[in-house]
């Protein structure tokens, strides 16, 4: 703003520094973020839109990508190893994170005193979560064997004859009840394999909630104790309420990670005979269409499958959410 | 928060920018190397490690130290089948890289690798002077349309390997191996030893040992899996239906019933140390013949020098049984210039002079596989480690001899024959089933290739 002579006006002459002060923030908190700004725009939006490009193209990654529409989507429609690894998968998180959710709350509850020998727990829990995931499971994957396994060791030590030993990564339980006329139930050992594998390393969760357990307020427990609510009540009642929000966060968290397991099963079942097809996982499939097949088109397509239904089930989640979680108030 | 803790936006930006200017002056630099200057600098990428990567090593400095125009710069690489591929798609492969045989039709097809017929030529190679299991892995295309795309550099052919103390103690005549499947499930027969609770504790054969080549048992019985003319899957052909009808056969003699029988071998083959140990199966004594390549002959000389084996055709059904041109299955290397090499003729005068006689045979010797040439010389037959050299030879010169099915589907063919062949093993799935589910899938797999061939290129 100016006066008739043009020069700017007192208003106009306070305001314009103002500006410029606010405009040299603004520039300057995008140059402190640049980097991210720069690195997610390259590593993360450009890929997800190219890979949503890729996913309608026939692409082998040695030829040029060419145009075919939705043809990738409808192949995995009729793909019976795409719906097998799809099983697997949310058989495998359908066990899991109920399993590591309640185990973890189970520790945290345990752990969340101030006996010295707690924290030596807790650091025994936690120090799995330390160790390579890869290094785990070949440890795992010796853990199991058949023959000279731990596990089926102990089950020898225990008086179980070594031929009723079994074939944990590669064998099935055969189950009292028959599914036929002739045909026995059985139930394929490796997912109960993997899951017991993935429980060795839920330190990071339990440590998250005894984090949100010590932050219950004690008063509330005394009331409660009062009101003659015994451990149990008081932890449906009280405890678990008041950390909700955590164990939202953790579940979702759990469920993504969940849905895109990959390396455990990959040493794990994947032998020098072959795939298991018991062990046959959603992301490794993903990886052999990419990869091995050369069909990085249809592996794209797969890959934004899985964001879907991961989008969807988190969005699931925080719909459920607004009736079981509870938020303190500032 | 104190005026002491507070860090000026100053402080940081010299922080970064002493940072930065410490990594320019200290930071890593390129791979120089003073005696590449003036020269081409091929860069080749192998996967070998070990003996088998030093032999290829002092080929390399050899190269080097004999001429003056190029330079070759060695990468031992890992999973190089998939390192390559994100190479030559990204724009920066190397000059020259070692590929597995399998490799070689998918890159070829899809123009991932050059055509060697005229940087041969003007190397003065060709491809007579292979042996003719040999050549059949360097080319792809029948007829007039056969174009040569890699060149061998170590070559094997599957045999059947054989302890002859155990054929000695089971009253059978080591040296006279079975010639063929009967011959080969009465020697089993005899050679399978359990302990006083049932387990077993040394089979005479196993097809899950070392479990690579599910898919080959057919060829053995007079058919093949695939025909590359008719680009047709051929595992419906009864053959087939025989070869693993004998593989579930010999499952089911480890129990009284199927459960069982699946049970005690899983159990048995889970006491199998790994491959390249000591307690390898074979080299162990658990299992006395096994399907395997020469370089079986240097781990023989590592872990158990004082295994007596021999080395013999792997038997064939009575009725494909043919003295003069036994069956085996062509394992190689592969040397292929890539898509976007910077120096294909200096990574042609490398790979030509790899094959000069002299090296070719030195490096066969280090991974105690046959020489690709067509002759070998004497020195080298009489150098060589492997007792069943001959056999071997005589395995690549036959007629029968096979190579890995030359179709883009193979990848996805080999994975599902692996895990139905599995199921097969653990009796939870008949050979009928299996087969028709193969034959459906793999023909499926071609013809969706084939789909993808005429949509890109019109034939």
């Amino acid at each position: 703003m100016s006066d008739a002579s043009g020069r700017p006006s007192a208003q106009g002459g306070a305001r314009a520094p103002r500006m410029h002060r606010r405009l040299g923030r603004s520039l300057a908190g995008v140059a402190w973020t640049s980097p991210w700004l720069v690195g997610g725009t390259a590593f993360i939006l450009l890929p997800m839109a190219l890979s949503l490009y890729f996913s309608l193209t026939d692409f082998s990654l040695l030829e040029p990508p060419m145009w075919i529409g939705g043809e990738n989507y409808r192949r995995l429609w009729s793909d019976p190893r795409f719906w097998l690894s799809v099983k697997n998968t949310l058989l495998f998180a359908a066990v899991f994170i109920p399993l590591a959710t309640a185990l973890s709350l189970l520790l945290a509850v345990a752990l969340s005193g101030r006996l010295r020998v707690a924290k030596f727990v807790q650091a025994c829990v936690f120090i799995p979560t330390l160790v390579p995931m890869v290094a785990t499971a070949v440890v795992f994957s010796w853990l199991f064997n058949a023959k000279y396994g731990l596990v089926n060791q102990l089950l020898g030590a225990v008086g179980v004859a070594e031929r009723h030993w079994p074939n944990w990564l590669s064998g099935s339980m055969t189950l009292p009840w028959k599914v036929g006329p002739e045909e026995q139930a059985s139930l394929p050992l490796a997912v109960p394999a993997l899951v017991f594998l993935s429980l060795w390393s839920i330190g990071q969760q339990v440590v998250v909630y005894i984090a949100a357990v010590n932050e219950v307020p004690t008063e509330l427990h005394e009331a409660a104790r009062l009101d003659g609510m015994g451990p149990v009540g008081r932890f449906f009642r009280v405890t678990l309420p008041m950390i909700s929000p955590v164990v939202l966060f953790n579940v979702i968290v759990l469920t993504i990670n969940t849905l895109q397991v990959f390396a455990q099963p990959y040493i794990l079942f994947r032998t020098k005979d072959g795939q298991n097809d018991d062990g046959l996982f959603y992301t490794m499939y993903l990886y052999d269409n990419a990869f091995v097949y050369q069909k990085m088109g249809y592996a794209s397509a797969m890959a934004w499958i899985q964001l879907l239904v991961v989008l969807i089930l988190t969005g699931m989640m925080w719909w459920v959410s607004r009736r079981f979680v509870h938020y303190r108030a500032a | 928060m104190s005026k002491a803790a507070d860090i000026s936006r100053r402080a940081v930006l010299g922080a970064m920018g002493a940072a930065a200017a410490g990594f320019v002056a200290f930071g890593p630099r390129g791979a120089g190397d003073e005696r590449a200057k003036g020269r081409t600098v091929v860069d080749y990428w192998e996967k070998w490690t070990g003996h088998e990567g030093r032999a290829m090593q002092q080929a390399v400095d050899e190269f080097n130290s004999g001429q003056r125009e190029v330079f070759v710069r060695y990468f031992v690489t890992g999973n190089i089948g998939q390192k390559a591929l994100i190479a030559i798609a990204g724009g920066t492969p190397p000059d020259l890289i070692g590929l597995w045989n399998f490799n070689v039709p998918a890159y070829a097809q899809s123009g991932a690798i050059l055509r060697l017929d005229d940087l041969a030529a003007a190397e003065g190679m060709r491809l007579d002077q292979y042996r003719r299991g040999v050549q059949e892995v360097m080319t792809v295309g029948r007829g007039s349309e056969r174009k040569w795309y890699g060149v061998v550099n170590t070559a094997g052919t599957l045999g059947m390997f054989y302890n002859k103390r155990q054929f000695r103690e089971a009253g059978l005549d080591p040296e006279r191996p079975p010639r063929t499947i009967e011959e080969l499930e009465a020697a089993h027969a005899r050679l399978t030893k359990r302990d006083g609770q049932g387990g077993i504790v040394q089979t005479g054969f196993l097809h899950g040992e070392p479990g690579w080549w599910s898919w080959l048992w057919g060829y053995h019985f007079g058919a093949g899996i695939y025909d590359e003319e008719a680009d047709r899957a051929t595992i419906d052909r009864p053959e087939h239906a025989a070869a693993y009808a004998w593989l579930q056969r010999t499952v089911r003699g480890f129990g009284r019933n199927d459960k069982e029988a699946a049970d005690a071998l899983q159990l048995f083959r889970d006491g199998f140390g790994n491959y390249n140990t000591p307690q390898n199966a074979f080299l162990a004594g658990k299992v006395a013949m096994e399907l395997q390549g020469p370089w079986l002959a240097n781990m023989v000389e590592e872990f158990a020098p004082d295994l007596d084996y021999g080395v013999a055709p792997m038997p064939c059904a009575a009725a494909a049984y043919d003295a003069a041109n036994p069956v085996a299955l062509v394992d190689t290397d592969v040397l292929c210039i890539p898509r976007g090499a910077k120096n294909p003729q200096a990574a042609m005068k490398f790979i030509a002079f790899t094959q000069r006689q002299e090296i070719t045979e030195r490096l066969a010797l280090a991974h105690c596989k046959i020489c690709p040439l067509l002759k070998a010389s004497e020195g080298f037959i009489k150098a060589h480690r492997n007792r069943g050299l001959a056999v071997h030879n005589a395995l690549a010169d036959s007629a029968r001899a096979f190579v890995v099915p030359k179709t883009r589907a193979w990848p996805e063919i080999k994975d599902d024959f692996d895990a139905r062949v599995r199921d097969m093993m653990k009796l939870e799935l008949g050979v009928e089933d299996a087969l028709t589910g193969l034959q459906r899938r793999s023909q499926a797999s071609i013809d969706l290739r084939r789909a993808e061939r005429l949509r890109r290129y019109g034939a």
